[in-house]
């Protein structure tokens, strides 16, 4: 429990705290001067750079849980029946959820670079040349989008995976011998059983979704102008570019407050889900 | 057995016990020797494994120096007894941890890299040791080392208003233009260009020829950006550092800003807008993009082994604007944090990194091409290693660092610039990549910096 309390309710607590002040590292007087608590969130109010970040998060946030259910599902369904090269295709895929953000962002730049990138290349020559992505205002942030969810569809698909083998055989069954086709048997019959699964995945991915920093760090640098600046990356320039630790902090302490406010959410969601899954049984 | 030990071994002799035997007197004399020969004997006499058991905490971003220097740490230990920790990051991590580093007064690092645009904000606020007292000090610093051998411009931006030095530069980099495809040029008949307007029209005229692209530079706006608003006639700042009104959507602004946004969307590679310093390079040594500003440093490697453009590289001056020249230049330097424990031996690695004699080892054994002493900008060696396909690079360099002397890089050295290079790397980056016009994104610029100022709680 100490541990505990060290590893994380401390840092919190000094977090809140900072979040006060106007504490500037270039100014020792900043440190600790609680006159205008209120101040900082305020200017968050005020701050048009600050705002524009949120409707960046909104977007990204957004796009990625949206495509990553949809490509996870997908696949969870090609693959849910077990045969060698599903087994084998099935650990393939789980391949860029584990590997490092940092290197998902490097090789996403280079496939992205239209000089040294195959996937440009491969569309020049079929007579389809798409120009530069990260750099282009309308498409940047849906490049950030798309290697974001490269990365992290293999959890959405692992989920639903999971879902999928807990459903039931005998209404499949009945939903079959009534003549229901392929498609009528998912929407009507599967979907119901996993939709539960899939909220409470949505909901992890879109936490997971504020932390977007190494890819923007790498692929765009928050660019072109700021169309790709996310909220944690509008913070990490405030505590580290400008040393305004106060500002930042404040940013920050907002952040986590709506990550415990989806979590609150995932937790009455899981506890629902846990009844209706006891009453059905 | 090192060479250090052998020099020791008469001075560390127990008193009275003569050194009798042949052999060691004739080891000691070439360790002595040796050691006079690499201008460390006069310290080294009086201070013998001085810092035996110190450990000295050492941080730089890795540049070629700092990274040549790890080779040479061993030395230093043998030499002095101190032992180093030492690391090398990326620029951006290196200048965060040691602003926190320094910001704290912590004594994790003893010996830190002054990063150029952070001098004012570390030296003006107290977070670093002068180093005069050291310099003057013929205990700790013999005649020979000569801090008045560093170029003038490469020191001056490491001292404060008073002129109390706070760091010993290690290089000073300049901005210059480069054609990396200059036969191009030749058959044309077209020389390097001298103004900016000679450098979009040359880029224009050798666009695409054989497919290489006409201009190509980082995408760092913050540096590249300057030299033209300064060659219109603006500046970054009203009067930086007394005036720190900013000046961004000045007349000379926005027309400064409209012509860089020209010449990188018009006559850059696809995705110009956006490449940053390592794609850039790559591109540029790999010959798809002919001219560029680069620094002289970045200009080097494209004569190194492995570049595509060794044969056809050529250098100029910064192009120069109606109002004048003004190149983008940095320097770095060693420096020791206020709150480091080892000062003395901190001072010693200072002395030992940027003596002459390691230098002049580094340039010969390392061919680092880029120096801050007068005395190795002279010798023969150096000379030979910079120069290009027959162009005397180091002439260029001191020319352009001669420059500084108009004060033109005051605005970079200013607390708040880290504020204002994100705006402009902001600012720029929408113009090139066609989200606003000049004057919508310099408004925006000034705007932005105006509130940023506001919050850091800086009076305008």
């Amino acid at each position: 429990m100490l541990v505990l309390a060290t590893l994380t309710v401390v840092p919190g607590i000094y977090l809140a705290l900072t979040a006060l002040t106007p504490l500037n590292l270039a100014n020792p007087a900043t440190a600790w001067n609680f006159e205008d608590p209120l101040g900082n969130f305020r200017s968050m109010l005020e701050d048009p750079s600050f705002l524009h970040s949120v409707k960046v998060q909104a977007h990204l946030s957004a796009a990625s849980v949206v495509l990553q259910l949809l490509i996870g599902l997908a696949v969870a369904l090609l693959l849910h029946t077990s045969t060698r090269i599903r087994d084998v295709a099935r650990s393939l895929l789980l391949i860029p959820m584990v590997l490092p953000p940092i290197v998902v962002g490097i090789v996403w730049l280079a496939l992205f670079t239209v000089d040294i990138s195959p996937i440009h290349r491969g569309l020049a020559w079929l007579g389809m040349p798409v120009g530069p992505l990260l750099t282009n205002p309308s498409s940047a942030l849906w490049a950030v989008v798309l290697a974001g969810t490269w990365q992290n569809f293999p959890f959405a698909m692992l989920m639903s995976l999971a879902a999928l083998q807990m459903v039931p055989a005998s209404p499949l069954e009945a939903a079959r011998i009534d003549g229901a086709s392929a498609w009528q048997v998912f929407l009507h019959v599967r979907l119901p059983f996993i939709a539960p699964t899939l909220v409470v995945a949505g909901l992890f991915m879109l936490i997971d979704s504020v932390k977007a920093f190494p890819l923007i760090f790498i692929m765009t640098d928050g660019g072109p102008g700021n169309v790709t600046e996310v909220t944690n990356y509008y913070v990490y320039r405030q505590a580290f570019s400008f040393s305004l630790w106060g500002y930042a902090s404040s940013i920050a302490i907002t952040l986590v407050a709506a990550v415990f406010l989806l979590s609150y959410a995932i937790d009455r969601l899981t506890s629902r889900l846990d009844k209706t899954q006891g009453s059905l049984s | 057995m090192t060479s250090t030990d052998r020099f020791q071994l008469p001075l560390v002799g127990v008193p009275g016990e003569a050194v009798t035997n042949r052999r060691a007197i004739l080891k000691a004399g070439a360790g002595v020797a040796g050691a006079a020969l690499i201008g460390y004997a006069p310290a080294v006499i009086g201070q013998v494994k001085r810092f035996s058991g110190v450990t000295l905490n050492v941080a730089c971003w890795n540049a070629k120096y700092p990274v040549l220097l790890a080779d040479y740490l061993p030395e230093f230990t043998a030499l002095t007894g101190a032992k180093v920790n030492y690391e090398t990051q990326g620029l951006q991590i290196y200048n965060q941890r040691a602003d926190l580093e320094l910001s704290t007064k912590g004594a994790g690092f003893d010996v830190l890299n002054i990063t150029f645009v952070f001098t004012n904000r570390w030296i003006g606020n107290g977070w670093l040791t002068p180093l005069d007292p050291y310099i003057a000090d013929r205990n700790k610093t013999p005649e020979g080392w000569d801090f008045q051998d560093f170029l003038p411009g490469a020191v001056s931006p490491l001292r404060d208003a008073k002129g109390a030095a706070y760091g010993v530069p290690w290089v000073t980099d300049s901005g210059m233009t480069i054609a990396t495809r200059y036969d191009f040029l030749k058959a044309r008949g077209l020389a390097m260009p001298d103004t900016f307007d000679d450098l979009e029209k040359i880029a224009g005229l050798v666009h695409q020829k054989d497919g290489v692209d006409g201009f190509l530079t980082d995408n760092h706006w913050g540096f590249w950006y300057p030299p033209l608003l300064q060659g219109y006639g603006g500046d970054i700042f009203r009067d930086a550092p007394n005036d720190l009104m900013p000046t961004l959507n000045s007349p000379e602004a926005i027309a400064a800003a409209e012509q860089l946004s020209r010449i990188v969307s018009k006559f850059g590679p696809a995705g110009a807008a956006g490449m940053a310093y390592g794609q850039s390079q790559e591109l540029l040594k790999s010959g798809k993009a002919n001219m560029s500003t680069v620094t002289h440093v970045a200009g080097m490697e494209m004569a190194a082994p492995g570049s595509k453009v060794a044969s056809t590289l050529r250098f100029a001056m910064c192009p120069r604007g109606p109002k004048g020249r003004f190149p983008g230049i940095a320097s770095h330097g060693w420096g020791i944090p206020e709150g480091s424990r080892n000062k003395d031996a901190a001072w010693e690695f200072i002395r030992w990194a940027t003596s002459k004699e390691l230098l002049s080892r580094m340039v010969s054994e390392k061919q680092l091409g880029s120096v801050t002493r007068r005395s190795i900008y002279g010798s023969p060696d150096y000379r030979k290693l910079i120069n290009v396909n027959g162009q005397d690079t180091g002439q260029l360099v001191l020319d352009t660092i001669k420059l500084s002397d108009q004060g033109h890089m005051k605005y970079r050295t200013v607390p708040v610039y880290p504020q204002v290079n994100v705006q402009l790397n902001q600012a720029i980056g929408r113009i090139v990549s066609g989200q606003m016009s000049a004057r919508e994104s310099m408004n925006m610029a000034q705007t932005s910096v105006l509130a940023d100022f506001r919050r850091a709680g800086v009076k305008v």
